[in-house]
């Protein structure tokens, strides 16, 4: 009986323990989140995280102090990148989820499950295109030309059973929408391993056979001296980011050769010139800005071997900044145009429509959600 | 504040549970008192002084009851201006929108709506007020006459949004004196866990998968009864992983609360169900309402009429729209005919009744996923459209693609949700405790497992931006 005893006493003795572990660590955490001094960022979802916000009267009376504190409290808990890890795990293998933030991994590749195709949207970028030409093109001698990028997805997701953008009816719909644009289809051109395993975006090194496509389709001659680089060898993508699930590090490869180094690229915006490749944003929040320097309204780029005659306008979105220095070699003046940042309506103060040839190049991510074009 | 966020769990709850067991006892109602405002004006700060006035009408007339012993029709006044203004602020702050809109409708004129700010959780502590009210009248109970141990009855934070229902009589004692054992913190910390796991990682996921399927831009007769299915599982893993949290809380502080859920979705006939959803509103029903309007000992038609009002009630009191009234009333249309159905039943023998019990549970649920898409549904256009489209007259195909991908990226979620609506996760602990040596391991590796369930839910509490509380509105 003794013995007995004995044992389930131990035994109290260590479910006791076994609680008093929980509550510790929920203790800590508790501490944790308490004391640890607040973050500014976030890498991973490149984002501010939100800050513990000052009290005041009309703050808690309003409510706006506790919905901040809420909002604070949960960006700036302890651990977060391995809490978010946790839960894209735990939606993986546990709940065998497809997709995490309509994030999936599939083949080795994270793309986003874009679905359904937004008909009405891609009318309008359609629409938004037809009127840039109508406003500063229609009696000028400029070509124009359309494409259209697939998105990861395009080539990724259907075999894998996700639900994907319908890239034929996109195309379709730009081209019955811009007329006036002669299309140049690259689909063909690309496929899934031409895209960053853990980015959005394609992988410069692999769009040879996209530049030249589109550079046949313009009459003009792509470089063949290219050198292939490394910018770095530990890029994680916006995908990696918004779902954490666990994924390996890739590097970010450029071509480049010595027209492409010599090569000035103005940034009209904040009015500094900086190089086709800008090794600083390397470290930013998103290391893909490596190209172009990123987001940017308006850049104009001197090429000194470029033919001082032919000039080249591109109206883009990010998918321009790694293609457009492949298309440089014929032309001794290219100006990237992103609506996205600047209005249509004043275009005209920087570019002065003549004969140059004209690409409008926008991948189906925008192009399903064209109402942040201006 | 609700329970499923970070600020409740790690910053709002250690400081509470530090603070109470620092206090001697006999200030332990106060502290209690103390973090229930602070939870309660978190949310809401403009609706806090409608609590106070509330617990001081509640209280005051309890009092005045007590005042007024000898004059049975003073207590009676007394009673009925309480009871009264306490459904009056419900239903100023809950449904004049609701009288408002039909009135315009009605008559077509066009008074502005309000758009009061509805107090959370004025549904539950009025019930509890008017219940203490009836109970004292009916001399069941003595008045409190400590302001601070009612105001804290009324509002304690553990169940003031949600439940359940706790009667005066449960909690009189319990407020007095309150012995904690180790055994209770470590019953509530389970408790409460498992009761967030519900919400956070199965409710709120689900939730997600409706959302998915209501935006869906394939419709389909498949994707219109996994949205059902869905709502019916969110609803119930919401609402009793709340009610979890709050019996669990409750006990780390000592107090004992009634369940308020009994496995529902295991019911085989719907008054059955009803005996287990929801179980603290059910009995308020039936012993302020129901009973005294005379119950079923009665005529037909007075018991008829007994059932549409409390159910009329019940719908009502879950929201001001009419979609609510029609689910109540489908729920008195049901146990009216069940109770037609099964009047030959009662002389019949234990093997007779058992038999055709899978059916019966079939058709429980299969009624009850009709019941929560009316509830669901608060635009009566789309829940007939939504209704036919279940049943094929609404033109819409069998399966999409887009069906097809929701069930596959939710199959094995509505899975182990199934599993949680039903008592397997009690039987096999209760299998595992039967060995000693079992019972033992198992005392050792449960904390770490609701450990494990603890930081998962941190996890999508961190990482998600999803975490209604469907019954908040209530």
């Amino acid at each position: 009986m003794r013995t007995s005893d004995t044992k389930r006493t131990k035994a109290y003795g260590k479910e006791k323990a076994a609680t008093a572990v929980l509550v510790a660590v929920w203790a800590v955490l508790a501490i944790f989140a308490w004391l640890k001094p607040p973050a500014d960022l976030s890498l991973s979802e490149r984002r501010t995280l939100r800050q513990f916000p000052e009290i005041s009267l009309r703050t808690v009376y309003t409510g706006s102090y506790m919905n901040a504190f809420d909002e604070a409290a949960t960006d700036q808990f302890p651990l977060r990148e391995r809490f978010r890890s946790l839960r894209a795990e735990t939606d993986r293998y546990v709940f065998q989820k497809k997709d995490v933030h309509q994030i999936y991994l599939a083949n080795g590749y994270l793309a986003e499950m874009l679905y359904p195709t937004n008909e009405k949207s891609v009318r309008s970028a359609g629409a938004a295109c037809r009127d840039l030409y109508q406003t500063y093109m229609k009696n000028t001698d400029v070509h124009v030309y359309l494409a259209v990028v697939p998105d990861k997805g395009h080539y990724l997701g259907a075999g894998c059973g996700y639900l994907t953008l319908d890239y034929t009816l996109m195309c379709e719909e730009m081209q019955k929408e811009f007329e006036e644009a002669q299309w140049i289809p690259i689909e063909e051109t690309l496929s899934v391993e031409d895209y960053y395993a853990t980015d959005s975006h394609w992988r410069q090194e692999c769009l040879g056979d996209t530049a030249e496509t589109i550079l046949d389709a313009m009459g003009a001659k792509a470089f063949t001296d290219l050198e292939r680089r490394t910018a770095t060898t530990s890029f994680l993508g916006v995908y990696a980011g918004r779902s954490a699930l666990p994924v390996k590090k890739e590097p970010i490869e450029y071509l480049t050769n010595a027209d492409l180094e010599a090569c000035q690229a103005y940034h009209v915006e904040n009015g500094q010139t900086l190089g086709i490749y800008d090794t600083e944003k390397l470290q930013g929040r998103d290391p893909y800005d490596f190209f172009l320097s990123g987001a940017s309204a308006i850049i104009e780029i001197e090429n000194p071997n470029g033919d001082a005659d032919r000039e080249l306008v591109i109206f883009r979105d990010s998918f321009g900044s790694s293609l457009s220095p492949l298309l440089f070699r014929s032309y001794g003046r290219i100006t990237l145009i992103d609506t996205r940042y600047i209005n249509s309506d004043i275009i005209s103060k920087y570019v002065e429509f003549q004969d140059q040839d004209v690409l409008f190049l926008y991948s189906t991510l925008l192009l399903n959600q064209s109402e942040v074009l201006r | 504040m609700v329970f499923a966020s970070i600020t409740f769990l790690y910053w709002f709850l250690p400081a509470v549970v530090v603070l109470y067991f620092l206090f001697p006892s006999k200030w332990r109602n106060g502290v209690l008192l103390a973090a229930s405002l602070l939870f309660y004006g978190w949310g809401e700060p403009k609706t806090l002084p409608v609590l106070c006035i509330s617990v001081l009408i509640g209280y005051a007339a309890g009092l005045g009851m007590e005042y007024v012993a000898k004059n049975q029709r003073h207590r009676k006044i007394l009673l009925w201006v309480a009871v009264l203004t306490e459904i009056s602020f419900l239903l100023v702050f809950k449904y004049t929108d609701f009288f408002l809109t039909n009135w315009n409708r009605l008559t077509g004129s066009q008074i502005v709506l309000r758009q009061i700010a509805l107090p959370v959780g004025i549904s539950f502590y009025t019930f509890q007020i008017i219940s203490y009210l009836i109970d004292v009248y009916r001399r069941k109970e003595a008045p409190q006459r400590n302001l601070l141990r009612f105001a804290m009855y009324i509002s304690l934070f553990t169940q003031l949004v949600a439940g359940p229902i706790v009667r005066y009589t449960e909690m009189a004692g319990q407020m007095e004196k309150r012995v904690i054992h180790f055994t209770d913190i470590q019953i509530g910390i389970r408790r409460l866990v498992v009761g967030l796991s519900k919400k956070v990682l199965l409710a709120d996921l689900i939730g997600e998968c409706c959302q998915a399927a209501e935006k869906a831009t394939q419709p389909s007769v498949v994707l219109l009864w996994i949205l059902a299915v869905g709502f019916t599982l969110q609803i119930y893993l919401d609402f009793s992983g709340y009610s979890d949290m709050a019996i669990g809380l409750g006990r780390i502080f000592g107090f004992r609360f009634p369940e308020n859920f009994r496995y529902p979705y295991c019911a085989d006939s719907i008054t059955d169900f009803w005996r287990r959803w929801h179980i603290s509103l059910g009995q308020w029903f039936r012993d302020y309402v129901y009973i005294p309007l005379g119950g079923n000992r009665c005529t037909t038609g007075k018991w008829l009429r007994n059932l549409l009002i409390v159910w009329f009630l019940t719908g009502f009191w879950h929201g001001a729209e009419w979609n609510f009234i029609i689910w109540g009333l489908y729920f008195a249309l049901l146990l009216a005919a069940e109770k037609w159905m099964l009047r030959g039943s009662r002389g019949l023998s234990e093997g007779r009744r058992t038999q055709g019990k899978w059916l019966r549970h079939v058709c429980v649920i299969v009624l009850v996923v009709i019941s929560f898409t009316i509830f669901r549904e608060t635009d009566l256009h789309r829940l007939g459209t939504t209704l036919a489209g279940m049943f094929g007259c609404g033109r819409l195909p069998i399966v999409s693609r887009e069906t097809i991908y929701i069930l596959r990226n939710n199959f094995w979620l509505f899975l182990i949700a199934v599993m949680a609506c039903t008592p397997l996760g009690t039987y096999v602990s209760e299998r595992i405790r039967r060995g000693n040596r079992r019972k033992r391991i198992f005392g050792i590796l449960e904390p770490f497992a609701l450990l494990l369930l603890l930081l998962t839910a941190t996890a999508y509490l961190v990482d998600g931006t999803y975490h209604p509380f469907l019954y908040f509105r209530f």
